[in-house]
């Protein structure tokens, strides 16, 4: 008796592993979540990576390696213009070597920096993934989940990345990453028309900029297309005010634990916002609006709303929408000046990397080599390049700024020409638990329910909890 | 002497079968609910990123800080808000909503299927279509106040009223499937006892109170405590519709354990996030049950 009962349950457990066999890969890491991947080992050291042999090079230029291989790779095209310029990229990869498989993986953006901890944690790491830099970036890189690929970017890059854009891709002194996405930086779009109308200039100082949306006001116009569900979004306004007042050191000082959140500058920022919202400068109902959905972007369309200040890319997305229109009434102007600042009036908020691949090869050195190759070579070639300055991107490479013709870009481009001239948004930056704060607490600046003061707090308490680590 | 054996033979093969075809189930649950119940209270114990090979063993240092966190304990008073908001509300409706039905027979057959429809479309689709509906620009409730003269109504951005509209919500996803679940309990009251009542000279609202009502009551406790056990874990539509803002006003204790674990790295604290959840949900799931036991016991 008990050697059958034996029996049933081995026959069961068989049954079991044949279920769980038949489902895949998938389920068996699964069941042990908690157990990073076993290969991550240590990245290898600079001194003993990448052995410089002939067969590496041809005419200088370094190649894939000869051998049957994959890479496994996420990125997260899957609108356009990403989805046609991207894909390209890697179709030309291909064709160079026809001996290397590409295994693409295109994932909404939206869900995507969970699925990649998902995948990280299971032991699923991509080969290759896109990523923001700033604080996610580190952490992916202090958990062993990409390597350094300094000595690769010293010898063999040919694009000459902008340094700013290559300062944002490294960090404890090495390069982990290559970026491809394009830079970005923040200004005010604003409906041209309107302004003419009503008599209205651009504004070159804050005051302007509140007595122009006075004018707006009594005309019946939303000030500011303002769609502040996503939380990063309105963070722009806390950004530039900021900054305006304080300059880059206010936050970089904030940051290194030297400064505080509690400092004038950012009271600043959330008493302007407040005094904005009071006077009735944004939407109804701004905290519920989604920037996802583009509902920023349907007041200009509708021209209840002049201005908008948000990020370059929004170029492309009007123009996308409706070429005529974007041409006819669009146009943009930098972010005020604040009358009266010491700090530095021509900081521009954004980033010089839109998009980067980090690698998470382990100690393959070949399949490092390839993947560089096609970060390197085939992203951020010529094809690609114009590819992307066409969609209405800007390449974080030297010497794109004389290809432009769109006015907006070339103004971007401008202010992007010194490095020292960028603040870096707070929420790319920021270690991800006090990036969800700040976004928090700066979406209550904007609903009235947290003061200023009290918002500011809560900020400068996740910082000190996060430098206490 | 035969008989015995043949018992004996017939309760060997019985258990043969149970353990078949059980320990499949067994060990899937074993796989996918027991050891991730155990592997969450571990992690909570640990100061851990989610992604990196060292974890840090801080012992109880998570839990200390649960406690004191003012967020976490608002989340949790949100959960308890949609607990009692949707019983309130799902219940009264789902049974008049059957009662209905159950009265009405074959000639509303067109409601019952018209009525279970939400339950049918996905929780995502409907955030998306009541966030359209319940916008501040464009959507229902703000046209309707403009065609009236008033203002633009801003129900999602706003708390707290961003957490009613979406208990209304929920209600209108959730109201369906207590209604089936009532008019199943409904099919189970013998038509005998409608007719006695019936030529006994009672009304049909008499029967309703004093036969139907009494009849359904093990129904309807089930169905609360469902109400309350899927209240208390609740996710989807908070995270679709406001996620958890403005600010964290509409956190739920289960999307702050989303946006710990995934959105801040900080997978140990989210742990126990899902820990303190799964102990409260326990206990107070256990405690109604035990109350309602105590009333039904002295009641009947």
């Amino acid at each position: 008796m008990r050697l059958t009962k034996v029996f049933s349950l081995l026959l069961a457990i068989v049954m079991v592993l044949a279920l769980v066999a038949g489902c895949g890969e998938k389920v068996a890491p699964a069941a042990d979540p908690k157990t990073p991947a076993k290969t991550e080992e240590p990245a290898p050291k600079k001194d003993d990576a990448a052995p410089v042999e002939s067969t590496v090079t041809e005419d200088g230029k370094l190649k894939a390696p000869d051998k049957d291989m994959k890479i496994v790779l996420w990125d997260i095209a899957t609108a356009e213009p990403a989805v046609t310029i991207q894909p390209a990229a890697v179709e030309r990869f291909k064709a160079a070597y026809p001996n290397i498989e590409v295994d693409n993986t295109h994932i909404q953006n939206d869900t995507y920096k969970e699925k990649l901890v998902i995948a990280m944690s299971s032991g699923q790491c991509p080969d290759m993934y896109i990523h923001w830099t700033g604080g996610p970036m580190n952490e992916y890189i202090d958990s062993g989940f990409g390597v350094p690929i300094t000595d690769l970017m010293e010898n063999y890059c040919d694009v000459p990345f902008l340094e700013a854009a290559l300062a944002q891709c490294t960090y404890k002194g090495d390069i982990y990453a290559v970026p491809y996405g394009g830079l970005s930086g923040s200004g005010v779009y604003y409906n041209k028309k309107i302004f003419t109308e009503l008599g209205l200039s651009v504004p070159q100082t804050i005051g302007e900029l509140e007595a122009a949306c006075e004018t707006l006001k009594s005309n019946g116009y939303i000030p500011f297309a303002l769609a502040n569900q996503s939380k990063w979004t309105g963070s722009m306004y806390f950004m530039y005010l900021a900054t305006r007042f304080g300059g880059v050191d206010e936050f970089n000082k904030a940051v290194a634990g030297t400064g505080s959140f509690e400092s004038e500058a950012f009271e600043f920022a959330g008493n302007k916002i407040q005094e904005w919202v009071r006077a009735g400068y944004f939407p109804e109902g701004v905290n519920s609006l989604s920037p996802d959905d583009g509902q920023d972007r349907q007041l200009m369309y509708t021209e209840e709303a002049a201005m908008m200040l948000h990020g370059t890319w929004q170029s492309g997305a009007m123009k996308g929408d409706n070429e005529e229109w974007y041409l006819d009434s669009i146009d943009y102007f930098a972010f005020p000046k604040l009358e009266g600042s010491t700090a530095n009036q021509n900081i521009v908020v954004g980033t010089s990397v839109g998009n980067a691949f980090s690698f998470n090869t382990g100690d393959d050195e070949d399949l490092r080599r390839a993947c560089f190759v096609l970060a390197t070579q085939f992203y951020n070639d010529d094809t690609y390049n114009q590819m992307q300055i066409e969609s209405g991107g800007l390449p974080s490479i030297e010497g794109m700024g004389d290809t432009l013709t769109d006015t907006t870009m070339q103004k971007v481009w401008a202010d992007f020409s010194s490095a020292t001239n960028v603040q870096l948004w707070y929420d790319q930056y920021l270690p991800p638990e006090v990036s969800e704060v700040h976004k928090s607490t700066s979406q209550e600046i904007f609903g009235l329910t947290k003061t200023p003061a009290e918002a500011n707090k809560e900020l400068q308490a996740a910082l000190e909890k996060y430098l206490a680590k | 002497m035969d008989n015995v054996s043949l018992l004996n033979s017939r309760q060997k093969s019985t258990r043969i079968a149970a353990t078949v075809f059980l320990s499949p189930v067994i060990l899937l649950m074993l796989i996918y609910i027991i050891y991730p119940i155990f592997s969450t209270f571990e992690i909570s114990l640990n100061e851990w990123n989610g992604i990196s090979a060292n974890k840090v063993f801080v012992g109880l240092e998570n839990w200390k800080t649960l406690v004191k966190d003012e967020v976490f304990w608002k989340a949790f008073l949100n959960n308890i808000i949609l607990m009692v908001c949707s019983i309130l509300l799902q219940m009264p409706l789902a049974v008049a909503l059957a009662t209905f039905l159950d009265a009405g027979g074959k000639k509303v057959n067109i409601y019952k299927v018209a009525w279970f429809l939400p339950l049918l479309m996905s929780s995502v689709a409907i955030g998306f279509l009541f966030s359209y509906a319940l916008a501040t620009t464009g959507g229902i409730v703000t046209t309707i106040s403009q065609a009236f003269g008033g203002g633009k109504v801003d129900l999602l951005g706003r708390a707290p009223q961003a957490l009613y509209a979406v208990i209304f919500v929920v209600a209108w996803q959730y109201t369906p499937f207590y209604m089936i679940y009532f008019l199943a309990g409904y099919s189970n009251i013998s038509i005998d006892i409608y007719e006695a009542t019936i030529i006994d000279g009672a009304t049909r609202g008499q029967y309703f109170r004093h036969v139907a009502l009494p009849l359904l009551r093990p129904v309807i406790y089930t169905a609360c405590i469902l109400s309350l056990i899927g209240s208390l874990k609740y996710f989807d539509l908070i995270y679709v519709m406001t996620g958890g803002g403005p600010g964290t006003a509409t956190d739920l204790m289960a999307t702050y354990m989303y946006k710990m674990s995934f959105k801040t790295f900080r997978m140990g604290y989210g742990s126990t996030v899902a820990a303190g959840m799964f102990v409260l949900v326990t206990g107070i799931a256990l405690v109604i049950q035990r109350l309602l036991k105590v009333r039904d016991s002295v009641d009947g």
